[in-house]
């Protein structure tokens, strides 16, 4: 019974997982830039999500404006960050992206206090259900709907509808699609408002769901992100869903099974680093 | 000399050498690494635990080295299967790989470190000059290496680690070299910080302190050895020039990385030269 | 007529195309050897099988009676082998003299210790110049790569291969991008080679200019060897001139 617990929750956190890494792998795929500062939007999502809420009762409206400014702070720090160091090695804007995030972590902490902040209002905190006989939390299963929902959405996008189209084939081949006369850089605000608002959306939930929300909780979610868009071969959707999956799985049992040598993040971690050593071009990179 | 200098100046000595060290990696031989930390904290936690067992001070800090830079040395081999973006989130993985097997083991004290860790023997100003001379020792070996053969191969490989074999480089072997060395640094310095502080920390070696020594690198001039010397000395008086800055102190660190790369990805270095040539 | 170099059956495959279905041939000492061919011969994977950039499925590589089949490139560049890129690949951030020095000074970048050792940088700036004087480049010395136009760039390539000392050198499509009269000029350069003790192998398009400076040929076509003798008989054979034009 505890193997199938374990693995249910590691695809729980695979799917929260997902729903960061999907928009890093987006913009590394686009860009080649790791968009460190990913992890600052997720905890913009979240503050959002608990001062908009705390301030009007609404649930709902600090999610839905979680998602938003969150899309737009993505689109903004593509705008001031990325795009005028595009003809630099990606070395410098990946380093900009650092510095950014810290920058934004510690505006957090300044503005709102170090210690974190909670939801006045959050019936969800401790009311789970029991399915099959394993206990989840409403907002764990949220997540899991909220990320299906959002990248099949995504997926129909890309593959029914003009923009989407247009923005598969920017990522394919960036000269041929601006040939073809599709706007590059509305591919990468279409990009980064996608993948920023899912960060947003993800930070929120994960808020709620442990009812805390404090100025460095982006930074080890985004790591463990970085690991998972490497290990699913970098600007490869499907192969970073899998990776999410995966590593919220491994994550699991490794927490478990290894709790005396290594603590539960260094494990995600551990595994990158072996897989690559043994395909250095991720479990479902092309070489 | 008061006691506060002596700190002061102990503290800009200890993070000369660790962003030295970074330098050759990163900024000689071009293998970008975000887990250095890792290896400044090897070297601690290695001295630490023989100080405590009783072992003399040259000998601590000789095996915070050789430890450091042996295991520097193992984590290059990744540099050899993995390159750029991979082998950036590769160093961070083993930055979090080092902090979750020490923050486990007791018998480094888990959460809580090392503490009790017995004193140099010098004077804090004596002990001062003692890191001040290691420093001094540090830059003159960088600058060696860099004006010699060494760094005009490391050059080579940074340039283009494909066309370096058709004249004759083992990549391979560049890459392990400056990996032990740069690593090697990093432990030396965790071995001075050791008696320095009196007691370690596993968050002291964190993602944090990586970006923190990369920083300096990177604002002095990737590469440059003075650029690199001089932001260490500036990054690190910052926040002691003024009281407020203190809190601020990450802050800063992160605006800076943020805007000297976003407009002089030379870093201070390449203003200099901008400047020269205009 | 020693052999320098021979190649024994190599095969390689490339997400299952084959490139080189059991290519063999040898190299004499001093002697211009062209590798030529169609498109999609495999003349460049040979080449570079035989640099061991590549590393075949199954066949051997012999250089100097040793089997370096399973030696790196710069094991190989050790004994005595040297490179041309297709396309181009100075170090950029180098200027054209500290290019060529890089691999003048071959003996010092043997090993880190060798390479820590030494600081001067003369002997092998002495050397580059006169390398770069007899190639024509002497006044783009301090140049960027960069600044410089195809023809310059590989004649760059070539000298930086020079600088190895080597005994053998593999050219891949020198005169690739080059106009007739910069071909001609880079195929005289390097007629001279052989002369001062450089065995050259070369794949090659431009049949025009590899037939005037050529000593002996080698047909390639769909990755197996067609024909090898002399450019007047191998060009007469009606097997070679289908292989080219599709007509006999």
């Amino acid at each position: 019974m505890l193997f199938v617990e374990l693995a249910v929750k590691g695809l729980v956190y695979g799917c929260m997982y997902a729903m960061m890494a999907v928009g890093l792998t987006l913009v590394y795929g686009l860009l080649r830039i790791l968009h460190i500062a990913h992890a600052g939007v997720f905890a913009l999502g979240a503050y959002v999500a608990v001062v908009v809420a705390n301030a009007t009762g609404s649930l709902a409206l600090g999610f839905a404006l979680a998602l938003v400014v969150s899309a737009i702070v993505g689109v903004g720090i593509y705008r001031f960050a990325y795009q005028p160091l595009l003809g630099h090695p990606p070395f410098v804007p990946m380093i900009v992206s650092i510095g950014l995030f810290i920058v934004m972590q510690e505006g957090f902490r300044m503005v709102f206090e170090a210690y974190g902040i909670s939801f006045d209002n959050n019936p969800y905190y401790t009311s789970t259900v029991a399915i099959a006989g394993i206990n989840l939390n409403y907002v764990e299963i949220a997540m899991v709907i909220a990320s299906i929902v959002l990248l099949v959405g995504f997926g129909l996008f890309a593959s029914l509808t003009r923009a989407g189209i247009g923005w598969r084939a920017t990522v394919t081949d960036p000269q041929m699609a601006t040939s073809f006369g599709i706007d590059p850089v509305r591919v990468r605000y279409i990009n980064f408002l996608f993948g920023s608002g899912l960060a947003g959306l993800a930070g929120a939930l994960v808020g709620l769901l442990n009812n805390y929300v404090e100025p460095t909780m982006g930074g080890l979610v985004s790591y463990k992100a970085l690991a998972i868009i490497v290990l699913g071969g970098l600007g490869s959707v499907r192969g970073t869903l899998i990776a999410s999956l995966i590593l919220g799985v491994v994550e699991s049992y490794g927490a478990i099974y290894l709790a005396d040598v290594f603590d539960r993040d260094a494990i995600g971690f551990l595994f990158l680093i072996i897989v690559l050593m043994v395909r250095p071009q991720g479990l479902l990179g092309r070489k | 000399m008061s006691a506060y200098i002596a700190s002061i100046v102990s503290v800009i000595g200890i993070n000369m050498i660790l962003a030295l060290g970074l330098n050759i990696i990163t900024g000689f031989c071009g293998q970008v690494s975000l887990g250095h930390a890792a290896f400044y904290g090897i070297g601690a936690y290695t001295a630490a635990y023989l100080a405590k067992l009783g072992a003399p001070l040259p000998l601590t800090l000789l095996a915070g080295t050789i430890m450091a830079g042996a295991i520097g040395i193992v984590v290059g081999l990744t540099s050899l299967r993995v390159r750029a973006d991979f082998l950036a989130v590769t160093t961070m993985g083993i930055g979090f790989v080092f902090l979750g097997f020490v923050r486990k083991q007791k018998w480094l004290g888990g959460e809580l470190g090392i503490s009790g860790i017995p004193a140099s023997g010098l004077h804090p100003v004596a002990y001062a000059a003692l890191i001040v001379a290691f420093a001094l020792g540090v830059i003159a070996l960088t600058l060696w290496i860099k004006r010699s053969w060494m760094g005009f191969t490391f050059d080579a490989v940074a340039d283009d680690e494909d066309a370096a074999p058709t004249v004759g480089i083992s990549v391979s072997i560049y890459k392990l070299t400056a990996f032990g060395i740069g690593t090697a640094l990093a432990g030396l310095a965790g071995g001075l910080y050791v008696y320095f502080a009196r007691i370690i920390l596993p968050d002291t070696f964190d993602f944090v302190q990586s970006i923190a020594i990369l920083t300096m690198v990177v604002i002095g001039g990737t590469g440059s050895v003075w650029g690199v010397v001089a932001a260490t000395i500036g990054l690190t008086l910052l926040p002691e020039v003024s009281r407020a800055a203190s809190d601020y102190r990450l802050l800063i660190f992160g605006a800076m990385l943020m805007l000297v790369m976003r407009f002089s990805p030379g870093g201070l270095a390449g203003l200099v030269k901008r400047r020269a040539a205009s | 007529m020693t052999t320098l170099a021979r190649i024994d059956d190599l095969h390689i495959s490339f997400g299952g195309v084959a490139a080189a279905s059991g290519v063999s041939f040898t190299v004499n000492t001093a002697e211009f050897l062209a590798v030529i061919g169609p498109n999609g011969a495999g003349k460049t994977t040979a080449l570079r099988m035989v640099a061991g950039i590549l590393k075949p499925d199954s066949g051997r590589v012999f250089f100097d009676d040793r089997d370096v089949t399973a030696l790196p490139t710069h094991a190989r560049v050790r004994l005595g082998l040297g490179f041309t890129h297709q396309i181009v690949r100075p170090f950029y951030s180098f200027s054209t003299v500290e290019n060529v020095m890089i691999a003048a000074g071959h003996d010092l970048t043997r090993s880190p210790w060798r390479a820590l050792s030494h600081r001067s940088r003369a002997a092998a700036k002495e050397k580059a110049a006169t390398i770069l004087a007899r190639i024509g480049l002497a006044d783009q010395a301090d140049k960027s790569p960069r600044a410089l136009p195809l023809g310059q760039r590989k004649r760059l390539e070539v000298a930086r291969a020079i600088a190895l000392d080597p005994k053998l050198l593999l050219l891949d499509e020198p005169l690739a991008g080059l106009s007739s009269a910069e071909a001609a000029t880079m195929a005289d350069l390097i007629r001279t080679l052989p002369a001062q003790g450089i065995t050259v192998v070369l794949v090659e398009h431009n049949l025009g200019e590899v037939l005037r400076v050529a000593d002996r040929l080698v047909v390639l076509d769909a990755g197996k060897v067609l024909a090898e003798g002399v450019p007047a008989e191998v060009m007469k054979r009606a097997d070679v001139r289908q292989a080219y034009t599709g007509v006999v």
